[in-house]
């Protein structure tokens, strides 16, 4: 009550700061969106090449909301469509790199025997980058889906099976005594103390993860199957359609913002007892 | 887990014998622990007093069993120390609570191992988080405490266990002056209410002789036990004890006993 009561002269300066903070944070965009828009009209840009931001935004209009008129756009109407085959192939690829990196990290971590046996192939596969496996997985898969989901899982399961890893080494060892004392079994240790102490770290691994995922998610789409915003990406590109691009692009974007904040969403509600403390 | 001890091992609540404790070897090998024999009686408050780096905690993590002597033995009511078990609980310096369990939940974590059914452990769970001042903080979690309440915590952990012993390793030396008097207070209620075996690491020789029944000192490089000095003060015991001339007498002897060293 005390608190409230002390507060109160200050609760007008507070009320104006977030929208002053809010204009700050809008200045920038809008400013380049201002003057890209304005370049365009008077001429500078070329606008095959960099069409302004409302030619941007009536293509993508379009390909949202757009009937197919006798073939002439062949985006029309398309886009949520080519989204949710992107979404859903980041989702199964995303969930098999969970499923088998977050196990296989806390292994790595908390057992020196499974380091050994696992750790030292990971580290030797982990420079190859995911878009150098495309060839190999388009040979090996063909032009189908698995081949995307593939490589997606793939480019998601290394920061995720790191950081997991990293997060159960760093378990305190007084935690561990702590347990063991109490009559822990090993599997009690595991599933009690090392996965809740690693689990700070291995959401860390599960966002730059599903980062990974949507960039490998575009690239097997520009060249290994067709459809997706990659696919759409690419083909709009060689068609010379550069709002579709730019409107993919963003699409791209706010697809990966989106699933960062369900992610983030989880973790606050799995780790409340971190936002706790921090408050 | 635990094997029984040969016929030679002697009784009491905690023995060790002859137990030496080196880490590393060859010419780099340091001797951590040499040659340490002593046996704790049942119902004892041992404080085992000594200066940082003589060994002492090394000595508490032999009977917890988090590490195994380089040669000797330790047994706990008679049978040999393996691997750490519930029969010795122990209070760590840092309280080493779970930090993503409330209060309750830190308290009631090896009956919940034990898969202990609630009826059976609530009683004593409450009468306990009662007895050290944390009714009402059941449902906090552990870095919302102060760090008087959170090893307060601990000891209630422990004691939920129901152990034969109680290893304690310096607990309240984290603590600022004023909160370590009002814990070893506590600690002084506490006991006499549970009355176990206590097992006290400590380098504050005020805390030891206003805690135990005997203080055993240990000297440094290498660890090893110079005396058992019993203290024969009256209980219960509260703080007033701190400026009384018996309190001062031992404490000279004791001072003394470490600076002829």
């Amino acid at each position: 009550m005390s608190e409230a009561v002390a507060a109160a002269p200050a609760a007008r300066p507070r009320w104006r700061a977030p929208r002053l903070a809010g204009l700050q944070t809008l200045a920038l965009p809008a400013a380049i969106l201002m003057l890209w828009e304005a370049s365009g009209r008077l001429g500078w840009l070329p606008a095959g090449i960099l069409p302004p931001p409302s030619a941007v935004a009536a293509g993508w209009w379009d390909w949202a909301f757009g009937r197919d008129a006798f073939g002439l756009n062949s985006y029309s109407g398309t886009w949520l469509a080519n989204v949710l085959f992107s979404a859903q192939r980041v989702g199964q690829g995303f969930v098999l790199a969970v499923a088998v990196g977050v196990p296989l990290g806390v292994l790595i971590g908390w057992s020196p025997l499974a380091a050994r046996l696992v750790d030292p192939t990971v580290q030797a596969l982990r420079p190859v980058p995911i878009t150098a496996w495309l060839p190999f997985c388009i040979a090996v898969f063909g032009i189908r889906a698995f081949g995307a989901i593939f490589l997606i899982a793939l480019g998601a399961f290394y920061p995720i099976v790191i950081n997991s890893a990293h997060g159960a080494r760093d378990v305190g060892r007084n935690l561990v005594r702590a347990a063991a004392m109490m009559g822990a079994s090993p599997l009690q240790l595991l599933l009690r103390v090392v996965l809740p102490a690693a689990l700070p770290a291995v959401f860390t691994g599960l966002r730059i993860g599903l980062g990974t995922a949507w960039t490998a998610v575009i690239v097997a789409e520009m060249v290994a199957v067709k459809s997706g915003l990659g696919y759409v990406l690419w083909d709009a590109y060689y068609i010379g359609r550069m709002d579709v691009v730019i409107a993919d692009m963003v699409s791209i974007g706010l697809a990966g913002f989106l699933s960062d904040q369900v992610i983030l969403l989880v973790e606050h509600r799995l780790l409340r007892w971190r936002q706790l403390t921090r408050g | 887990m635990a094997s029984p001890a040969p016929a030679s091992i002697p009784a009491g609540a905690i023995a060790a014998t002859r137990v030496s404790k080196a880490y590393g070897d060859g010419p780099r090998a340091v001797t951590a622990l040499d040659g340490i024999t002593l046996v704790i009686p049942d119902g004892e408050f041992a404080a085992i007093l000594g200066p940082s780096g003589c060994g002492k905690s090394t000595l508490l993590n032999l009977v917890a069993g988090f590490e195994a002597p380089s040669s000797g033995t330790v047994t706990v009511f008679g049978t040999q120390v393996g691997k750490p078990g519930p029969n010795r609980a122990v209070v760590f310096q840092e309280p080493a609570l779970f930090p993503w369990l409330t209060v309750w939940e830190n308290v009631a974590f090896a009956p919940s191992l034990a898969r202990t059914p609630r009826a059976d452990y609530e009683g004593l769970a409450r009468e306990l988080l009662h007895a050290v001042g944390l009714q009402g903080f059941e449902r906090h979690l552990p870095d919302q405490l102060s760090g008087g309440m959170k090893q307060r915590v601990g000891i209630a952990r422990a004691l939920l266990m129901r152990p034969q012993v109680l290893l304690m390793d310096e607990p309240f030396g984290a603590l600022d002056a004023q909160t370590r008097l009002q814990m070893q207070e506590l600690l002084l209620q506490v006991w006499e209410r549970y009355r176990k075996t206590i097992f006290f690491i400590t380098h504050d020789i005020d805390e030891a002789i206003l805690l135990a029944d005997a203080v055993y000192v240990m000297s440094a490089r290498p660890g090893r036990i110079q005396a058992r000095i019993p203290v024969t003060l009256p209980r219960p015991r509260g703080l007033e004890l701190l400026t009384q001339p018996a309190f001062n007498a031992l404490k000279r002897e004791i001072f003394e006993l470490i600076r002829g060293h």
